[in-house]
C-alpha cells in the first residue's frame, strides 16, 4: 500500500482528514477497492475503501450478542457441589455476594465490566450497525457513537468467560462442578462481542457517519 | 468534561505512579480466602497461580500468571516509559507503537477479579465451602484501573505535540 501512504506535504490539493489515532492531518485521496490510506506519522489506517455490506456483520453479531447476553444473565452458568450441598452460579450472583461481603467497589466493577458495559457496547454496535447499514440517521447517532467508543475498553465479557473456565478448574480440585447451559451463552456473548469488534471498522464507520452528516468530533 | 493536555499528562503520570507503587502490595496481600471443609486457605494472586501449577494445570497457571502478574506490570512500565519521554523528540514512532500495544492488551488482568466473583458466587455453602474477598482484591483492582484509565486519558497525539 506504499502508493497510498498519506502525504502531509500539502502540495497536492484535496481535503485534509485527521488520523483517528494520533490526530495528524493527512491528505485525502480517491481509493480503489482494497486500498487504504495510512498515516505517515503513526502508520494507522486513516481511510479505507468502503465495501458494500460493511455494516451488516456487526449489525447481525451485535443483535445476536444482545439476545445471548439476556440468556446468559438469566440461566445458571455452573453448579458447585460439596458433600451433597450445592450452589448455582448466575452472572449476577458474584456481584451480589461481593456486595454482601462489603466489597462494594469490586462488586460494582464486576457488574459494570461483565454485565453493563457488554450490554451497552452491544446495544450501541446494534444501533450504529442498523443506522449505517441502512444509511439512516436515527436520533442520538453521534451520542451513541461516542458511548460505543467510551465503553469499548470496559467490555470485558471475553475475560469473564476465561475467568469462569479458570474458576471451574480451581473448583474441581475442591468439589464437584457441573457446567450449566448459561456457560454456553456467556461464551457465545464473548465470541459475538469479539467478532463484533473485529468486524466494526472505526474508520469506515466514521466515514459513513460523515456521509450521513454526523460529526463525532464535535 | 474536557481535560487540558497538561492535565492529561499529569493525571496519567499520577495514575501510573500510583499503579506501580500499589503493584507490590497487590501481589503480596491475599485477594481471597477459600475455606473448604474446615481448611482455610488465604490466596494471593501468585498463590493462586502456584496452586494451579502444583495441581498439574500448567497451561491454566501460565494464562493466569501472564494475565494477572506479567501484563499489569508490563502495561504500567510501558506507560511509564511513554510518559517519561513525553515532550522529548526521541523515539516517537516507537512510543506510538508501544502505546498501540498497551491499548490492544486491554484489561485481561481483570481475570483475577472475575475469578474472585465466580468463586464468591458458588462459595456460599456455609461451613462446607466459603470464599470471602480480602482487602488485597481492592488494591489489585486499583492497580488495574490505574493502568486502564491512564491509557485512556493519555492521547497518542501528545507523543508528537509534547506539552
Amino acid at each position: 500500500m506504499n502508493e497510498a501512504v498519506a502525504s502531509q506535504t500539502g502540495e497536492i490539493e484535496g481535503k485534509w482528514i485527521t488520523c483517528r489515532f494520533c490526530e495528524a492531518p493527512c491528505l485525502q485521496r480517491e481509493l480503489l477497492p482494497g486500498q487504504e490510506l495510512r498515516c505517515s506519522r503513526c502508520d494507522s489506517t486513516v481511510m479505507l475503501h468502503i465495501p458494500e455490506r460493511s455494516f451488516q456483520p456487526p449489525f447481525a453479531l451485535s443483535l445476536t450478542g444482545l439476545f445471548l447476553l439476556i440468556l446468559a444473565n438469566f440461566i445458571p452458568i455452573l453448579n458447585f457441589e460439596v458433600v451433597g450441598k450445592s450452589q448455582a452460579d448466575f452472572m449476577i450472583t458474584g456481584v451480589i455476594e461481593l456486595w454482601r461481603q462489603g466489597y462494594f467497589f469490586i462488586s460494582l466493577l464486576v457488574l459494570f465490566c461483565a454485565i453493563i458495559a457488554p450490554a451497552v457496547f452491544l446495544f450501541c454496535a446494534f444501533y450504529l450497525g442498523f443506522a449505517l447499514a441502512l444509511k439512516m440517521r436515527p436520533p442520538g447517532l453521534a451520542l451513541v457513537s461516542k458511548v460505543a467508543l467510551a465503553v469499548r475498553p470496559w467490555n470485558l465479557i471475553p475475560v469473564y468467560s476465561i475467568a469462569t473456565v479458570v474458576a471451574v478448574v480451581k473448583l474441581r480440585m475442591l468439589g464437584e462442578v457441573t457446567w450449566q447451559p448459561g456457560a454456553r451463552f456467556v461464551l457465545a456473548v464473548a465470541v459475538m462481542s469479539v467478532l463484533c469488534e473485529q468486524f466494526s471498522n472505526r474508520q469506515i464507520a466514521y466515514e459513513r457517519l460523515k456521509e450521513l452528516g454526523v460529526n463525532i468530533d464535535e | 468534561m474536557s481535560l487540558s493536555d497538561r492535565s492529561r499528562v499529569n493525571l496519567s503520570r499520577a495514575l501510573v505512579v500510583t499503579g506501580l507503587v500499589l503493584y507490590i502490595p497487590s501481589n503480596v496481600m491475599p485477594v481471597m480466602t477459600m475455606s473448604i471443609i474446615g481448611k482455610v486457605d488465604p490466596l494471593t494472586v501468585l498463590g493462586g497461580v502456584r496452586e494451579l501449577y502444583d495441581s498439574g494445570l500448567a497451561l491454566i497457571a501460565g494464562v493466569v500468571f501472564l494475565a494477572s502478574f506479567i501484563l499489569p506490570l508490563a502495561k504500567l512500565l510501558a506507560l511509564a516509559w511513554v510518559l517519561f519521554l513525553h515532550g522529548s523528540p526521541k523515539l516517537r514512532r516507537e512510543r506510538c507503537k508501544v502505546f498501540k500495544i498497551v491499548h490492544a492488551i486491554g484489561s485481561w488482568s481483570m481475570i483475577d477479579i472475575f475469578l474472585l466473583a465466580v468463586l464468591a458466587a458458588v462459595g456460599q455453602l456455609g461451613a462446607l465451602a466459603s470464599v470471602t474477598a480480602e482487602p488485597g482484591c481492592l488494591v489489585f483492582a486499583v492497580v488495574l484501573l490505574c493502568s486502564l484509565i491512564a491509557s485512556e486519558i493519555y492521547k497518542p497525539r501528545l507523543i508528537w505535540e509534547g506539552v
